[in-house]
C-alpha cells in the first residue's frame, strides 16, 4: 500500500512536467489553425482586452472563445450535405452519382481528395476502386447465359451483371448482397462476385437486387459512414442523440454543444472540458478509475454534522448545509467548516478549495516521513477529487432544477406573481449559468491537482481565482435555489419579487463574466504569474487574463493571493489590492475591480 | 463472407445441393490434377485425396481434405481442414486448421470446390520448409474443443508461401 502510494507520488510530479512542457499531447492543432497565424491571434486578443474594460458589459467575451465553428446536423441535413457531395463530385468529373460515391466511399468523403487523385491518375484510381470503362468479359451473344454461382442457365432478362460483364442470376446477386450487408459496413465496398474481378458494385445495382430490408441496411451505413469516415464529422456521443456536428478548421476551441443540449469537446468527446486541455482530462479520467475503489465513499451523499455528528443528507445543489433542528448548523459541505466563515459576510476570503498539505517539520525519521508522504499525496488527491466529484453531482441537480422550473414551476410562478412567461427568463438563464459554471469549476479541480506544487506564485493566484469562482457561483446557485423558493410557495404577488429578479440577474451576468474569464485565464496558463519575473512575450500577449467580480469591492481583510512581484514595462501597473498585473490603459484592476492607485 | 458454425451442421439447402450436384458432375468431367475423389453418399461432406505434387517438398504424399458444405453454400464458405496426419507446413496446424484467407474473409461463392483444391495445392507446392507455424501448440491448444476453424479471427500470414 504504502509503496503504491510513493509511486503515485512520483507521478504527479511527471504529471506536471508533462502538463507544463508544451502542446504534444494536444490534438494535431496545425489541421486547424490555418487560418490562424499569430498576427491574428494577437489582434484577437487585444479586441478582447478592450472589450473587457466595458462596464458591465455582458457579452465582453465576444473572441475567439466563442466564436461558432461547427454545425449540428440532424439526419436531413446529413443527407442533403452527402447528396451535394455526391452531386459535386459527379458534375467535375462527369460520372454518375453512383460511382461519384463509390469513389467518396474510398476517399473517406473528401471530396478535393478525389478530385485531385482523378485528375493526377484517372485510370489508377478507376482500377482501385473497381470502376471500369468496359466489361472484361463478353457475354456470348447466345439465347441462355450460365450464372456464375448456381451454375444454372437464364435467359440474358434474368441475368445481371456489374460493368465487368460478368453474369450471375437475380436470385444469386441476391443471396451475395444480402450475405454482405448482413456482415457488416464492408458491404458499401462490395465488387462483383469473380475472385479475380474487382469491379464495383454500386447502389443502383443494390436498389436493383437486395430486399427492403436490406436496401434499408445498407442506407443506414451509408449515412453513417459519412459521418464516420468524415474528418470533419462525428456522431453526438450522448446516448439516444442521433446528430451529428461537423467541425470546421480554425480557432482553439474544441468546446462544441448539440442541439439535444449535451456539450462534449470535438478533440477527445469526453464531456466540455475546458479550461482544461484534452491530456488533462485523460490523465485526470484514468486517476480516478485507478482509485475509485478509494474514493467511493466521496460519492456518498452523506456526511457528519460537524456540530452534532448526525448524518445529513446532501439534497441541494450548493454547498451551503443546514443541519436539521434542533441543531440547525450551517456548515460547508466541501470543508465542514462554519458557514459563517464563509463568502463576504464576514469579509473573510473563501479558503475551502485549497489543499494545504499538513506541514510539520523536523522530527521524522526517513520511513516515517515516506509514510507521511505517501499518505499526503492520497490525502492531496483526494481534496481535489472530492471537490472535483461535488461540483459533478451539483451540476447534476442543477440540470434537474432547470428541467424542473422549465416544466413545472415556470408556469405557476408566471401565474402566482401575475408575470408573462417572457418575464421569467432570468430564472432558465440564472440555471444554464450554474450548470455551465458547476462544470467549469468542477475542471478547474483537475487543473489544479495538475498545477505543479513548486510554482508558487501560480498556484496560490490560481486558488485565489478558484476560491473567487467558487464563492461566486455559490451566491449565485444559493440565491436560485433557496431564495426562489420563497416566491415558488407564494399564494400572490410579491412586492419583493422585481428585487430578487434585479439581484438574480445581477448575479448571473457577474458569474458569467467571472468564468469566461476564469477559462481564458487558466487556458493561458495562468501566465501572467510569472515567479521568475521575466516579461516574457507569453505575458506581455495575454492581458486578457482576469475577471472582473463587481460589487464585492468591499472584501479587503483576509488572506490576500500574493503574486510575486514581477518586471512590469512602463505601461502595466501592478494592482495593490490582489497584486494583479493589469495593461496601462485599466483605471481599474480587471480582478477585483479596485481603483488603480 | 462468415458463417456460424451451426449452419454447417444443417442440411443443404435447395440452392446449396443444386449447385454441389453441377460441382460433382463437373468434378467427374474434369477432375482437377493431383486429386482424387470417390463418390459418397454424402454429398454435404466430401473427403478429397490430395497427392504431392511431383519437384516439391511433398512429392508423391498423400493427404486427406475434409470439406463440409453450410446449408447456405456457395454464399457460405464450405470448412475445408486436412484430416490427421496434416501436411507439415508452415501455414498448416498440426489439427489440420489452414490459414487461407479465400477459406474466410476472401470466399466468393463464384469459387468452387475444385478452384479451393488448386489454391490449397498451389499453397502446399511452394513451401519452402516442412515446418509448423510458428504459434502451433497455442492455436491447437485454443482449438480442443472442437472449434471450427471458421471461427477463428484469422490474421493471414504473408502470401510469399
Ligand atoms: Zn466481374
Ligand atoms: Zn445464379
Ligand atoms: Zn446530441
Ligand atoms: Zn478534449
Ligand atoms: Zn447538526
Ligand atoms: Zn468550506
Ligand atoms: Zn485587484
Amino acid at each position: 500500500m504504502d509503496s503504491d502510494d510513493m509511486h503515485d507520488a512520483n507521478d504527479v510530479e511527471s504529471l506536471d512536467d508533462d502538463f507544463y512542457s508544451g502542446e504534444t499531447e494536444d490534438a494535431p492543432m496545425d489541421d486547424y489553425s490555418d487560418d490562424y497565424d499569430d498576427d491574428n491571434n494577437n489582434n484577437n486578443n487585444n479586441d478582447a482586452d478592450d472589450d473587457y474594460f466595458d462596464d458591465g458589459a455582458d457579452d465582453s467575451a465576444q473572441s475567439r472563445s466563442t466564436e461558432i465553428n461547427f454545425a449540428i446536423l440532424k439526419e436531413s441535413d446529413i443527407r442533403d450535405r452527402q447528396e451535394d457531395d455526391i452531386s459535386s463530385v459527379a458534375t467535375v468529373l462527369s460520372i454518375p452519382p453512383v460511382a461519384a460515391s463509390i469513389l467518396l466511399r474510398h476517399y473517406n468523403w473528401n471530396v478535393s481528395n478525389v478530385n485531385d487523385a482523378w485528375f493526377a491518375d484517372e485510370d489508377r484510381v478507376r482500377r482501385k476502386v473497381g470502376l471500369l470503362e468496359k466489361p472484361v468479359y463478353e457475354n456470348p451473344d447466345a439465347k441462355e447465359l450460365t450464372c456464375g454461382i448456381c451454375f444454372e442457365a437464364y435467359r440474358p432478362s434474368k441475368i445481371h451483371n456489374a460493368s465487368c460483364g460478368h453474369p450471375y442470376c437475380f436470385s444469386c446477386w441476391g443471396g451475395y448482397i444480402g450475405t454482405s450487408i448482413n456482415d457488416g459496413p464492408g458491404c458499401l465496398m462490395l465488387r462483383c462476385p469473380d475472385p479475380a474481378c474487382g469491379a464495383a458494385v454500386d447502389q443502383d445495382m443494390i436498389n436493383l437486387l437486395a430486399s427492403a430490408e436490406d436496401k434499408q441496411k445498407y442506407d443506414r451505413y451509408l449515412i453513417r459512414s459519412y459521418i464516420e469516415d468524415n474528418k470533419k464529422t462525428k456522431w453526438c456521443p450522448a446516448p439516444g442523440c442521433e446528430h451529428a456536428v461537423n467541425f470546421d478548421a480554425g480557432g482553439e476551441n474544441y468546446d462544441v454543444s448539440c442541439l439535444c443540449s449535451y456539450s462534449f469537446c470535438w478533440n477527445c468527446t469526453e464531456e466540455a472540458h475546458r479550461p482544461v486541455d484534452c491530456g488533462t482530462v485523460s490523465k485526470w479520467i484514468l486517476k480516478n478509475s485507478a482509485e475509485s475503489e478509494n474514493m467511493n465513499w466521496i460519492l456518498a451523499n452523506s456526511k457528519p454534522c460537524p456540530k452534532c455528528k448526525r448524518p445529513i443528507e446532501k439534497n441541494q445543489g450548493c454547498m451551503h448545509m443546514t443541519c436539521t433542528p434542533p441543531c440547525k448548523f450551517e456548515f460547508c459541505w466541501l470543508c465542514l467548516g462554519a458557514w459563517s466563515d464563509h463568502g463576504e459576510r464576514t469579509g473573510g476570503f473563501y479558503a475551502c478549495n485549497r489543499y494545504e498539505a499538513a506541514k510539520q517539520e523536523g522530527v521524522y525519521d526517513e520511513t516515517e516521513k515516506r509514510r507521511e508522504m505517501a499518505k499526503n499525496s492520497l490525502e492531496r488527491y483526494t481534496h481535489y477529487y472530492e471537490r472535483w466529484a461535488s461540483n459533478q453531482s451539483s451540476r447534476q441537480k442543477a440540470l434537474a432544477d432547470l428541467h424542473q422550473m422549465q416544466t413545472v414551476h415556470m408556469e405557476k410562478l408566471s401565474d402566482t406573481q401575475c408575470q408573462p412567461e417572457s418575464q421569467l427568463k432570468f430564472i432558465t438563464e440564472a440555471w444554464l449559468q450554474i450548470v455551465e459554471c458547476r462544470r467549469v469549476l468542477k475542471w478547474t479541480y483537475a487543473y489544479g491537482y495538475y498545477l505543479a506544487e513548486h510554482e508558487h506564485a501560480k498556484k496560490q493566484f490560481f486558488e485565489y481565482l478558484q476560491g473567487e469562482a467558487e464563492s461566486g457561483l455559490e451566491r449565485l446557485h444559493q440565491c436560485a435555489e433557496k431564495e426562489l423558493q420563497v416566491f415558488l410557495s407564494a399564494e400572490g404577488p410579491s412586492k419583493e419579487f422585481n428585487d430578487f429578479r434585479t439581484k438574480l440577474a445581477g448575479l448571473t451576468s457577474v458569474t458569467k463574466n467571472f468564468f469566461e474569464n476564469l477559462v481564458r485565464a487558466l487556458e493561458n496558463g495562468l501566465c501572467d504569474v510569472d515567479s521568475n519575473g521575466a516579461a516574457t512575450s507569453k505575458a506581455t500577449s495575454s492581458k486578457n487574463a482576469a475577471g472582473s467580480s463587481k460589487g464585492k469591492s468591499g472584501r479587503g481583510k483576509g488572506t490576500k493571493a500574493t503574486v510575486s512581484s514581477r518586471l512590469t514595462d512602463d505601461n502595466e501597473w501592478s494592482c495593490e489590492q490582489c497584486t494583479y498585473a493589469n495593461v496601462g490603459s485599466a483605471t481599474a484592476c480587471a480582478m477585483c475591480n479596485q481603483e488603480r492607485q | 463472407m462468415t458463417s456460424s458454425s451451426t449452419s454447417s451442421r444443417k442440411n443443404l439447402s435447395k440452392i446449396a445441393s443444386n449447385r454441389l450436384q453441377k460441382e460433382l458432375v463437373e468434378w467427374q468431367i474434369n477432375p482437377p490434377a493431383g486429386f482424387n475423389y470417390k463418390v459418397s453418399d454424402n454429398l454435404q461432406r466430401w473427403v478429397i485425396e490430395v497427392i504431392g505434387a511431383p519437384g516439391t517438398l511433398y512429392a508423391n504424399e498423400t493427404y486427406k481434405l475434409q470439406v463440409d458444405f453450410p446449408e447456405h453454400y456457395p454464399m457460405e464458405a464450405p470448412q475445408v481442414i486436412f484430416m490427421n496426419p496434416a501436411p507439415m507446413h508452415p501455414h498448416i496446424y498440426s489439427n489440420g486448421h489452414i490459414c487461407l484467407d479465400i477459406l474466410y474473409d476472401s470466399w466468393s461463392p463464384a469459387m468452387t470446390v475444385s478452384s479451393v483444391c488448386i489454391s490449397i495445392l498451389s499453397m502446399l507446392s511452394s513451401s519452402p520448409a516442412k515446418q509448423r507455424p510458428e504459434d502451433n501448440d497455442r492455436y491447437v491448444k485454443n482449438c480442443r474443443n472442437g472449434r471450427s476453424p471458421k471461427e477463428t479471427r484469422w490474421w493471414f500470414h504473408d502470401d510469399k508461401v
